[in-house]
């Protein structure tokens, strides 16, 4: 058996090894997994086999539980996007360098797209529906609005997510301390500009 | 019937009268002194909320039941015939619902880039279909490839084409005689040939004559249009009909491949919805092979394929701005008037010829111009239509040579010798307001005089967009009060959806949000694609004439009920106003109740043509200031002062939005993005958004765009596009402004530290024989 988590075997058939850089995660999230999805071998220095079928994934994402029976390979992004309807968050470069998948994890951004979602059992997940509802914007929701910093949209749910992480962290940042908070997103059409102005305009009213 | 009326049309303090004559039923153009309450204002987008909550959906987000996962197989050699592919283990793997084979469907056996699709899969899951993929058998013949034009263009390089074609042909002037995709044929050529050869002689005389003249080689990269949203759709056929959620900049057009009788699907009926798109940028007019993958995968399954491509897809085959190797010599007298220009430019569209063109020979006055222009066939991915296509990499070359010419005449300034030579009747105003923003004549440390460096360059654009024939609006107003505007064509991020909703409430008279508007589905009036920078030339116009129809309707409805004259009455702000401005006491929704019918509902063509107007084109003027560390040859653009010009404004803040994109895709041009060919492999190594380097925020300059509004009474809104002119003078206002910084030119975008630092080390000392003839540098 193939023993190193780093190369995963060629093919459909995917193993989980809870096991290496994975174990920190799996350790607090196991409590929180589903009875069948948790180790049956019992010994705690075994590996978990999960998959390659379905699995019963539960997160907590915008305050609600989520289920969905999802193959332990979904990333959070398909997780939240397939199996949750949830598609504010986008695909666009399927491995971490364009932040369009941008979700918070426990107040921290993730590129949802390059982590699974069985990392992410016990976390608490927020994506850009949680954060503001057409109904009940979000302060910096409306700001995007106001200022225009948005084209197309689709790097927007990013953005959002983003500067919503940034303000948490940083309620008045100077325009320099914007840029590099968004410098992990990429916007195609070219909205950085608006963008900063929007977080500039939040920051100056206090809002988040 | 048609009117004639008079009609003030400029800008600033440049009006002039105009008399026009009203076709079609058309109405006046709104005029300098009237009091516009919604057109002109600074409004947030329509469709702002959907996007800001992630609400909105993409075709990509769509979900129908039972929906399946399509996949593309590619080729990974850049130039091979595809001799056989086996499907028999694919089609048994779990999952697989639908396959099919690009020869088989598209008749065409031949791979001539990596990337190129060979057959396609349906599964269940995208994992079944990626594991379905591996499995399938594709003998190839593989041959010999050119990834460059620099190879394909040597004596006995390997043929990209298959036939006869060569890899060189000539695009401009057109070969006679030449048959799509061929050669030309050299008989009916030979006319061509010998105006060339008099046009050469005529423009090298010119050239001999003049006091000076000035030469340069210019190459310019291929950039990818990187779309967020890739190309593809959701495809699902229901009763026979086909529904395609697509991915789109031509919702009309996706739908004419789908059905028409010469494509692959042949849908008797096909609807496409696009009612957000996430990027265009030229690269989406056409249905693609995915779409037809997608139609033709759907069917076969019986349920809904989603058929979007992946980001490798995306970036190898859904389309690039072509490359272009420009040389140019220029001749000027000492009074700083051009007298000719000598141009020979190469660029790849990727295996056919055409389309790679750079437009280098417009804008000024450049006295006699001789250009032949050659296609070069490579084993890469097809060129596409990007953001003003041929025109960045014709202005990076020009622009150069213009400032080049300006300091051979004993340094007279670029920007007086642009105006020397510019008879724009817009763009003559713009230079001075770029100017003063840039801080033209500020004291700077430039030259290569220090470790840090800075310096400003100028550039212009040029564009042609007051849209044509080719659009309707319906305006419905209902008993209720609502209303609803409607047109089928889409909204790619320009604003088009907002624009379209404001100038129906200026003529209804109501707030635009008492406006909804529908976009995006081809059950509605027929809209144009989001092309050419004339979506809105062309579509608003049509908007205003079915509201100020519908307008009418009401009126005459109020008129009828209370005993008015209908001339008399008209509705402002929500009111119904005699014309003296006196209220009838009526507001708009107690009109609309007066109505025995459920709705008024007006649907009104654009009328065909434009009126002469002021300008036929939209001018601009960028002026750029960046920063050099010659010790790292790293470029930071500080500052773009964009001035842009798009006929009347409707709304300044989308505008503004679409100037500082192009901006920003401009900088990114002149700096980072390139796509790059393995030599060896003939793939293209950066497939991705990691090294496939698109301007961040961290790199992004201030830009400070100022818009000049202009009355050109070209049609009834006398709105023109602004997509793409200000991505036109970008990279040439940038690498004006490298050269004026470290004291000598770089003649290849993009502009990286290793270029900059070999540009200083060659830097040799001025010669001043230089001086009277020839190049500065």
């Amino acid at each position: 058996m193939d023993k190193k988590p780093e190369e995963p075997p060629e093919g459909v058939s995917r193993r989980l090894f809870l096991k290496g850089a994975g174990v920190a995660a799996a350790a607090v999230s196991v409590a929180q997994l589903p009875s069948d999805v948790q180790a049956t071998s019992g010994a705690e220095d075994e590996p978990t086999i999960l998959g390659p079928g379905p699995v019963p994934i539960q997160l907590r994402i915008n305050g609600v539980d989520g289920q969905a029976e999802a193959a332990p390979s979904t990333t959070l992004l398909d997780f939240l996007r397939d199996h949750q309807g949830l598609t504010g968050a986008k695909r666009v470069c399927d491995r971490g360098s364009c932040g369009a998948c941008t979700v918070l994890l426990d107040g921290r951004t993730v590129d949802s797209c390059s982590m699974l979602a069985i990392d992410a059992v016990g976390s608490e997940i927020t994506t850009v529906e949680g954060i503001g509802t057409p109904e009940n914007l979000s302060d910096l929701q409306q700001a995007f609005i106001e200022k225009d910093a948005l084209q197309c949209g689709f790097c927007t749910p990013g953005m959002v997510v983003s500067c919503t992480a940034l303000l948490k962290e940083n309620p008045t940042p100077d325009r320099e301390q914007i840029r590099r908070g968004i410098s992990g997103n990429i916007c195609r059409c070219g909205t950085y500009q608006n963008i900063i102005e929007a977080v500039e305009h939040v920051s100056r009213k206090g809002g988040k | 019937m048609a009117e004639e009326i008079t009609i003030k049309v400029g800008f600033g303090d440049h009006f002039r009268d105009l008399t026009v004559r009203l076709q079609d039923g058309d109405i006046a153009p709104w005029q300098p002194d009237q009091q516009l309450d919604v057109v002109g204002k600074r409004l947030p987008r329509l469709d702002a909320v959907a996007k800001v909550t992630g609400t909105a959906k993409y075709a990509q987000d769509q979900n129908p039941a039972g929906m399946i996962h399509g996949r593309i197989l590619r080729s990974p050699h850049p130039n091979a015939d595809i001799r056989s592919v086996d499907l028999s283990t694919a089609k048994a793997m779990p999952g697989v619902r639908a396959t099919l084979t690009v020869p088989e469907v598209f008749e065409d056996s031949s791979a001539r880039f990596a990337g190129a699709e060979i057959a396609a899969i349906a599964a269940d899951t995208e994992q079944q279909a990626d594991a379905a993929m591996r499995a399938i058998q594709v003998e190839y013949e593989i041959k010999d490839f050119c990834v460059t034009i620099d190879t394909s263009m040597q004596d006995g390089a390997p043929q990209v084409g298959r036939g006869d074609q060569k890899n060189v042909q000539r695009v401009s002037p057109r070969s006679r005689g030449r048959r799509r995709g061929g050669n030309a044929n050299p008989g009916a050529d030979q006319q061509v040939l010998d105006r060339m050869a008099a046009r050469e002689k005529e423009v090298s005389a010119l050239l001999a004559a003049s006091d000076v003249v000035v030469e340069g080689t210019f190459r310019t990269q291929v950039q990818t249009h990187a779309p967020f949203e890739t190309h593809g759709a959701v495809c699902s056929w229901e009763d026979g009909q086909l529904v395609c959620w697509a991915s789109t900049q031509a919702t009309f057009g996706f739908r004419g491949e789908l059905t028409s009788n010469w494509g692959q699907v042949k849908a008797s009926e096909c609807r496409v919805l696009s009612e957000y798109v996430g990027g265009g940028f030229g690269s989406k007019f056409s249905a693609g092979r995915e779409g037809v993958i997608g139609a033709l995968l759907a069917k076969q399954a019986g349920v809904p394929v989603k058929m979007m491509l992946d980001r490798s897809g995306e970036q190898t085959s859904a389309g690039n701005r072509p490359d272009a190797l420009q040389k140019m010599r220029m001749g000027v007298n000492k009074d700083g008037v051009i007298q000719a220009l000598q141009i020979r430019s190469w660029g790849t569209p990727g295996s056919g010829t055409g389309g790679a063109g750079a437009h280098n020979d417009g804008i000024y006055k450049l006295g006699e111009v001789d250009k032949v222009e050659y296609g070069v066939r490579t084993n890469c991915g097809g060129a596409r239509a990007h953001r003003a296509p041929g025109w960045p990499q014709g202005s990076f070359a020009l622009e150069q040579m213009m400032d080049m010419a300006a300091h051979s005449l004993d340094g007279i300034d670029p920007i007086e010798f642009r105006k020397k030579n510019d008879d724009h009747p817009i763009r003559v105003a713009e230079y001075d307001i770029a100017k003063e923003r840039i801080g033209w004549n500020k004291a700077r440390v430039r030259g290569g005089a220090s470790n840090i460096c800075t310096g400003v360059g100028i550039a212009s654009n040029l564009w042609f967009s007051a849209g044509g024939g080719g659009a309707s609006a319906l305006v419905r107003i209902a008993k209720d009060g609502s209303v609803e505007i409607r047109n089928g064509a889409q909204d790619i991020g320009t604003g088009t959806r907002t624009v379209m909703g404001m100038v129906a409430a200026e003529e209804l008279g109501i707030p635009l949000d008492m406006v909804s508007t529908r976009i995006g589905d081809t059950n509605d009036p027929q809209g144009p694609m989001s092309g050419g920078s004339t979506t809105i030339g062309t579509l608003t116009p049509a908007a205003r004439l079915a509201a100020h129809y519908a307008k009418k309707e009401l009126l005459a409805v109020v008129a009828d009920r209370k005993g008015w004259d209908p001339t008399d009455l008209d509705i402002r702000k929500a009111r119904v106003i005699r014309n003296d401005g006196s209220d009838t006491g009526l507001s708009f929704h107690d009109a609309c109740q007066l109505m025995d019918d459920d709705a008024i509902e007006v649907l009104k063509a654009r009328p065909r043509r434009n009126y002469a107007g002021f300008s036929d084109t939209n001018a601009g003027v960028q002026a750029a200031e960046v920063e050099v560390d010659m010790e790292t040859g790293v470029v930071r653009v500080k500052k773009v002062v964009a001035v842009a010009d798009a006929g009347k404004l409707i709304n300044p803040m989308t505008a503004e939005s679409q100037v500082r994109g192009g901006v920003i895709q401009g900088v990114s041009y002149a700096l980072t993005e390139r796509r790059i060919m393995d030599r060896h492999k003939g793939r293209m190594l950066n497939d991705d958004l990691e090294n496939y380097k698109i301007l961040g925020s961290l790199d992004c300059p201030e830009i400070d765009v100022v818009l000049v509004d202009v009355y050109n009474g070209k049609s009834n809104t006398q709105v023109m596009g602004l997509g793409e002119p200000p991505i036109v003078a970008t990279a040439a206002a940038v690498a004006n402004a490298v050269a004026d910084a470290i004291g000598t030119r770089l003649f290849e975008i993009p502009i990286t530290p290793k270029k900059v630092l070999e540009a200083i080390a060659s830097k040799k000392a001025p010669d001043p024989a230089d001086k009277k003839k020839g190049a500065r540098l």
